[in-house]
């Protein structure tokens, strides 16, 4: 007779009391949720997995005061962003420099405004972006571009734009003023933007 | 800074101008601006539709990957070891 499958519930107490085969499979549902949050912060690097092997036993560590008031991927995932934001504020930032380009995308005339304005690709409707985000393409091409963006412009569009965290959290999480986190955001989404024309925009590269 | 901001200008602010944290009188050059010109109009479209668009090509995968697997699997054994 095989065993019944056992409740989250149980897996949590189990796991608890060190329970390693229970921990896994309370754990393996939501594993792929957790090393992509990570994954998001960090790029896909050894921190990643660093991080994720850190976040894994802390949430272990912790999981006799989880209380079940939310639930246990929501939990569990928070541990996983604090420690891919502990990691990184380990690690040096060779590549954090600030950039001055890619503000806006023109051409702009002397006077600041735009020149050809019939030949300037067009955002296409959100119901034609929908499907093109399908593509494998357009994970690989936004990984990209989020792996060349300046570490901390990088974290700012994570966390505001994939995390929704409100922009004085980000602010105080990453030492900057607000005004800097929007400065920083800016950039980063048009750069992305601008990144991402071949599939969304009609337009080249 | 004048009161009719330049197109430069605007994309400069699109994301303060979203958020509302800009002056009123430049708000409304802004605002000004974007009615009459369609390619600030769709650079600011673009900004809003990316969040979106980010999170769905950037979603978790169904499987975990490999990498994942593995260090759940090298937690386990510590946890083996320590009960052992």
């Amino acid at each position: 007779m095989t065993e019944a499958p056992r409740t989250e519930t149980e897996l949590i107490q189990l796991a608890a009391t060190g329970d390693s085969d229970a921990f896994g499979a309370l754990v393996q549902p939501h594993l792929a949720l957790f090393h992509n949050g990570i994954q998001r912060i960090l790029g896909n690097t050894a921190d990643t997995q660093d991080a994720l092997q850190d976040a894994l036993m802390s949430i272990h560590r912790d999981l006799p005061r989880f209380e079940g008031r939310s639930r246990f991927s929501s939990w569990g995932y928070k541990i996983c962003l604090n420690a891919a934001l502990m990691v990184r504020r380990s690690r040096v930032r060779l590549h954090d420099m600030e950039r001055a380009e890619g503000l806006a995308i023109g051409p702009f005339d002397e006077r600041g405004h735009h020149t050809e304005q019939d030949r300037t690709p067009e955002w296409q409707e959100e119901a034609q972006a929908h499907q093109l985000v399908e593509r494998q393409e357009m994970r690989e091409c936004l990984t990209r571009a989020l792996d060349e963006l300046p570490d901390s412009h990088r974290m700012v569009f994570v966390l505001k734009d994939l995390e929704e965290w409100e922009t004085d959290d980000i602010a105080r999480h990453l030492q900057l003023t607000p005004a800097a986190v929007r400065q920083r955001l800016h950039r980063s989404r048009t750069l992305l933007q601008a990144r991402l024309r071949t599939f969304v925009l009609g337009g080249h590269p | 800074m004048t009161l009719l901001p330049s197109c430069r200008e605007v994309q400069t602010q699109l994301t303060e101008y979203a958020e509302g944290t800009l002056p009123l009188p430049r708000r409304i050059g802004i605002w000004i601006h974007l009615f009459f010109c369609h390619v600030c109009a769709g650079f600011l479209r673009g900004l809003r539709a990316l969040p979106g668009l980010a999170k769905r090509a950037l979603a978790p995968p169904e499987a975990a990957p490999e990498e994942a697997s593995r260090a759940l699997a090298e937690i386990q054994t510590r946890l083996k070891r320590q009960q052992s």
